[in-house]
C-alpha cells in the first residue's frame, strides 16, 4: 500500500508545481492591466531630484513636467517639435520677434480650479529669476530684457524685466533682441508657469528649501495631468486633471513614471510586461534588437551630446594643454563603431548637427593621439610623468561605465596617465557637479529649443548649467551679442565664432552625438519621436 | 571517502592560488588591455574564454580578478581572526559584568546593517582598496569573538590553567602559552569557513558598485557586469560564475574536513 501513497504525494507534487507555472504565467501582466485601466508605464530614468519645474535640471525631471504643466506654448500633438497652443490659445510678434504677446487660454485653471493668470507667469519668471533662489535654467530666460541684470542682482525693479501683464489674460513679453526660436523655447520647463496662491501659501517666493507645494497633496499644477502620488524610488503617479482647458481630447487615464537606474535592469522589467515604454536600453542589446527587426525596437534622431566635463578649478585641469590633450587622445569614431554601435555620431563640436539647417558645428574635436602627447608634455607632464591620479565620475550605468572604462584605457594607452572611474548615484552625482568636487565629469546634454544657443549660452561664466568653472570674458560677450543680433545670418556666425573659441578651451570633452534607442510596446499610440524628447502627452492612447 | 573529498578540495584550491598568481603574467594579454576592434567574441583558440564588449581577453581577468577576491578572501579572514580572537579571549577571561558588557557590543553590531556601515565607512574615509578588507574584517569578526569566549570560558577553569595561575603566572601569559595554542584548532575551522563568505560579500559589494573599481575586477565585477549582458554574450557570465563556485565549493569542503580532521566528534556526529 505504501507505493500507492508515494505514487499520490509524488503526483500531488507535480501538479501543484504545475498549478504554480500556470497561474505565474498566466496571470496578466501588469501592461495587460494598465491597459485596461488606461494608464501608461513608463521607464524613467532616475528618480527626479525634485518636482518643482525652476528648481529641476535633469531628464527624468523633464519628462515628468510636460505631463503636469504646460508652458505658454505646448509640444504639436502630430509633431512633438512643433508648436502648439499650451496655456496661450493664440500668439503675435511685432515682425521682428522682439516683443510678443501671447492671448491666455480663457478656460485656462489650476488643477485646484483656481484660473491661470498673468499674474502666475510673472510671479513664475520674477521666481526663477530671483538671485536667493540659484535656479540651474535661470540663464534660460535672459533672452527677457533685462532679466540678466534682475537675475544678478544689478536691478532690483522686477517691473523692469521684460513681461508685462496687459490684462489678466493678455501677456506681453519683450525680448533683448530678436528670437525667432522663442516658441521652441517656451516649451521648456523653465518657461513653465508655477501657481502663485500655493507656493506663497507654503513659503517664500526665493526660498529653494520651499519644497513643500511640490508634494503630493499640496502639488498644483496646470498640464494634461495632476500629481497623484509620489513615492519616492517607487514611482510618480500623475492622474487626469479635470480642470485642463482641453480635457475632453485627453485620451489617457494616468502616466506612471518608474525610476530604473539601471537599463538592463529597465529592459528586463518591459520584456516582463512592466513598461511599456522603457527611456534607454542596454548598448549591448542593440544591436541584437537591430538585426532581429524586433517590433519593439525604436531608434529616433535626438538633439543631444554625451561629453566629459574637466574641472579647470583643479589642477591640473586648469591648464588648457591638459584639457586639450585629454580631448585629442579619445578615439571617438572607435567609441561610436565599436562600443555603442547604434548610429551614434562622434563629436567633432558640441552643438549636434540638425540643430538648425544653416549652422554648421565647427570641426574641433578629432583623434590625434601624437599631438596630445606633446601638448601633455608642453603642460609639464612629458610622457605622463607626475600627472596625479584624477577620477571620471560617472552616475550609475552599465553604458556610462563601459564607456568610461574605454576612455580610461585610451588615456592610459595613449598619455600613459592614470585615470580610476567613480560610480555616483544620480542625485549625488549633480551635487558635485554644481559643487564642482569632480575631476572629470561624465555628462550629457539634450537641446532645450531648435537654436544652437541652447548648447553654447550654458558655457557662459557662473550660468547654472556651466559647471566646469570655465569662464572667458570673451565667449560672455560672443554670447550676449549674438542674444542681441538682429540677422539670422550673422548670428549664427557670431554663435560660430563662440563654439570655436569654447572647442580650442576643451573645458568639456564631446564625445559622442547621440541616437535615441529604447524600447516601446505596439499598442502605445501617438508617443512620437522628437529631437528635444518633448512629449504631447494628450495625443497618447493605449490600443491594445 | 571524506578525507579524498577533501584532498581534492585542497588540490583546488592550490591548483587555483597557482593559476591565479602565475596565470596573469603567462598571458600574452594585460588583464585591462582592450582591443576595441574585436568586441565581444565566443571563446576562440586565441582568446581561450572570449572577449567581454571592450575585447579584453576574458581569461586574463578571470585570473586577474580571482587574485582580487582570493586576496580580499584571505586578508580580511585574518583581519577577522585577529580581532576576533582577541576580543574573545579577553571577554571570556575577563568574566563577570566586563565579559556582558562586551558581548552586548557584539550583540549590538551584529544588528547593524552591514552594507550602511560600508557605505559609512566609504564616506568618511574615501574609495581606498584596503577599505574592503577592514570593512569586512571588522564585520566578520563577531562570529569569531562568539567561539573565541566560548572556547576560553571551558578552558579557564581547567586545571592547567588553574595551575598556571597558582605558579605565579600573569594575565597575558596565561592567553599567550596556555590559551592561545588551544583555541588555534576552532579558530583555524572557523577561519576557513568565512573565506567564502568574505568572498561573497566583496561580490555582493562588487555588484552594488562599491567594491574594487575598474579597471580592475573581481569575481564578484565580472559576474555583474556579465549578469547585464547574459542574454547577448552567455560566456561573460558562465566562466566568471564557474571560477567563483567551484573555489566557493573547495572551500567550504576545506573547512569541514579541518573540522573533521580537528573535533572527532563531530566526525562521528557526520557518519551517524
Amino acid at each position: 500500500m505504501q507505493w500507492l501513497v508515494r505514487i499520490l504525494i509524488l503526483i500531488a507534487a507535480v501538479a501543484g508545481i504545475a498549478w504554480f507555472h500556470q497561474v505565474r504565467t498566466h496571470r496578466p501582466t501588469r501592461v495587460e492591466e494598465a491597459n485596461r485601466k488606461g494608464i501608461l508605464l513608463l521607464g524613467n530614468g532616475t528618480e527626479p531630484a525634485t518636482l518643482d519645474p525652476q528648481l529641476a535640471s535633469g531628464q527624468p525631471e523633464h519628462m515628468i513636467f510636460h505631463s503636469i504643466f504646460e508652458g505658454l506654448i505646448a509640444p504639436a500633438a502630430g509633431n512633438p517639435d512643433g508648436d502648439a497652443p499650451g496655456a496661450a490659445e493664440s500668439w503675435t510678434h511685432d515682425g521682428t520677434f522682439t516683443t510678443w504677446t501671447f492671448k491666455l487660454q480663457p478656460q485656462g485653471r489650476w488643477s485646484d480650479g483656481s484660473p491661470v493668470t498673468t499674474a502666475d507667469f510673472l510671479f513664475a519668471y520674477q521666481r526663477i529669476l530671483s538671485p536667493k533662489l540659484g535656479a540651474d535654467y535661470a540663464t534660460m530666460l535672459y533672452p527677457l530684457l533685462n532679466a540678466e541684470a534682475y537675475h544678478s542682482g544689478k536691478l532690483k525693479d522686477f517691473t523692469q524685466v521684460g513681461v508685462k501683464a496687459l490684462d489678466d489674460h493678455t501677456l506681453q513679453v519683450t525680448l533683448t533682441g530678436p528670437a525667432p526660436y522663442l516658441p521652441s523655447m517656451l516649451k521648456h520647463y523653465s518657461w513653465f508657469p508655477v501657481p502663485k496662491h500655493v507656493i506663497e501659501k507654503h513659503g517664500k517666493i526665493d526660498d529653494r528649501g520651499n519644497t513643500r507645494w511640490t508634494r503630493p497633496g499640496n502639488m498644483v499644477c496646470n498640464g494634461t495631468f495632476r500629481l497623484k502620488s509620489w513615492l519616492v524610488n517607487q514611482n510618480v503617479e500623475v492622474e487626469r486633471n479635470p480642470h485642463y482647458w482641453d480635457a475632453a481630447s485627453v485620451k489617457l487615464n494616468g502616466i506612471v513614471f518608474l525610476p530604473i537606474v539601471s537599463d538592463t535592469t529597465e529592459e528586463r522589467a518591459f520584456l516582463d510586461g512592466q513598461l511599456h515604454a522603457t527611456l534607454t536600453m542596454p548598448l549591448a542589446k542593440i544591436p541584437v534588437y537591430r538585426e532581429k527587426k524586433s517590433p519593439f525596437f525604436h531608434s529616433d534622431p535626438l538633439l543631444s551630446v554625451y561629453f566629459y566635463r574637466c574641472n579647470v578649478t583643479r589642477k591640473p585641469f586648469d591648464d588648457v594643454n591638459v584639457r586639450r590633450a585629454l580631448a585629442l587622445a579619445i578615439d571617438r569614431e572607435s567609441i561610436t563603431r565599436n562600443i555603442l554601435r547604434a548610429g551614434q555620431k562622434p563629436a567633432t563640436g558640441l552643438t549636434p548637427p540638425g540643430t538648425l539647417a544653416d549652422y554648421h558645428t565647427p570641426d574641433v574635436m578629432r583623434f590625434d593621439p601624437a599631438e596630445a602627447k606633446r601638448l601633455l608634455a608642453a603642460a609639464g607632464y612629458p610622457d605622463g610623468e607626475g600627472f596625479p591620479v584624477f577620477d571620471i565620475l560617472i552616475n550609475t550605468s552599465e553604458a556610462h561605465r563601459t564607456l568610461a572604462e574605454a576612455v580610461q584605457a585610451m588615456w592610459k594607452k595613449h598619455l600613459n596617465i592614470p585615470v580610476r572611474v567613480l560610480n555616483q548615484d544620480w542625485g549625488v552625482n549633480l551635487d558635485s557637479q554644481r559643487k564642482l568636487d569632480y575631476d572629470v565629469c561624465r555628462a550629457a546634454w539634450v537641446g532645450d529649443y531648435l537654436d544652437p544657443s541652447t548648447f553654447l549660452a550654458m558655457w557662459q561664466t557662473g550660468d547654472g548649467n556651466n559647471n566646469t568653472g570655465w569662464s572667458s570674458p570673451r565667449y560672455d560677450q560672443l554670447i550676449s551679442q549674438s542674444f542681441r543680433e538682429g540677422d539670422a545670418a550673422k548670428r549664427l556666425q557670431i554663435l560660430k565664432e563662440a563654439e570655436t573659441l569654447m572647442l580650442n578651451e576643451a573645458p568639456v570633452l564631446p564625445v559622442y552625438w547621440y541616437t535615441h534607442s529604447y524600447l516601446m510596446r505596439p499598442e502605445v499610440k501617438g508617443l512620437l519621436p522628437s529631437l528635444l524628447e518633448h512629449r504631447c502627452y494628450k495625443a497618447v492612447e493605449l490600443k491594445p | 571517502m571524506r578525507s579524498r573529498i577533501n584532498a581534492c578540495a585542497l588540490g583546488l584550491i592550490v591548483m587555483l592560488v597557482i593559476l591565479c598568481g602565475v596565470g596573469p603574467e603567462l598571458s600574452p594579454y594585460e588583464q585591462s588591455q582592450q582591443n576595441l576592434e574585436l568586441k565581444a567574441t565566443n571563446p576562440s583558440l586565441s582568446h581561450w574564454l572570449g572577449t567581454d564588449p571592450l575585447g579584453r581577453d576574458m581569461l586574463t581577468r578571470i585570473l586577474h580578478g580571482g587574485r582580487v577576491s582570493l586576496e580580499v578572501g584571505l586578508l580580511a579572514t585574518a583581519v577577522a581572526a585577529v580581532i576576533g580572537v582577541f576580543y574573545g579571549m579577553i571577554s571570556g577571561l575577563a568574566g563577570g559584568r566586563a565579559d556582558a558588557a562586551m558581548m552586548r557590543v557584539v550583540d549590538i553590531l551584529y544588528a547593524f546593517p552591514f552594507i550602511n556601515f560600508v557605505i559609512l565607512l566609504m564616506v568618511i574615509v574615501g574609495r581606498e582598496f584596503w577599505l574592503i578588507f577592514v570593512a569586512i574584517g571588522a564585520v566578520e569578526w563577531l562570529t569569531m569573538a562568539r567561539v573565541v569566549r566560548g572556547q576560553v570560558l571551558a578552558l579557564k577553569n581547567l586545571e592547567f590553567v588553574t595551575a598556571a595561575r597558582a605558579s605565579g603566572a600573569g594575565f597575558w601569559h596565561i592567553v599567550w602559552k596556555h590559551l592561545l595554542p588551544n583555541v588555534t584548532g576552532p579558530v583555524i575551522i572557523y577561519a576557513s569557513l568565512t573565506v567564502p563568505g568574505v568572498m561573497l560579500l566583496e561580490a555582493a559589494l562588487s555588484f552594488l558598485g562599491l567594491g574594487i573599481q575598474p579597471p580592475d575586477a573581481s569575481w564578484g565585477v565580472l559576474i555583474r557586469e556579465g549578469a547585464s549582458s547574459m542574454e547577448t554574450y552567455p560566456w561573460l557570465l558562465l566562466y566568471p560564475g564557474l571560477f567563483f563556485s567551484a573555489t566557493l565549493l573547495a572551500l567550504n569542503l576545506l573547512g569541514d574536513g579541518l573540522r573533521d580532521a580537528f573535533d572527532p566528534k563531530s566526525m562521528s556526529q557526520h557518519q551517524a
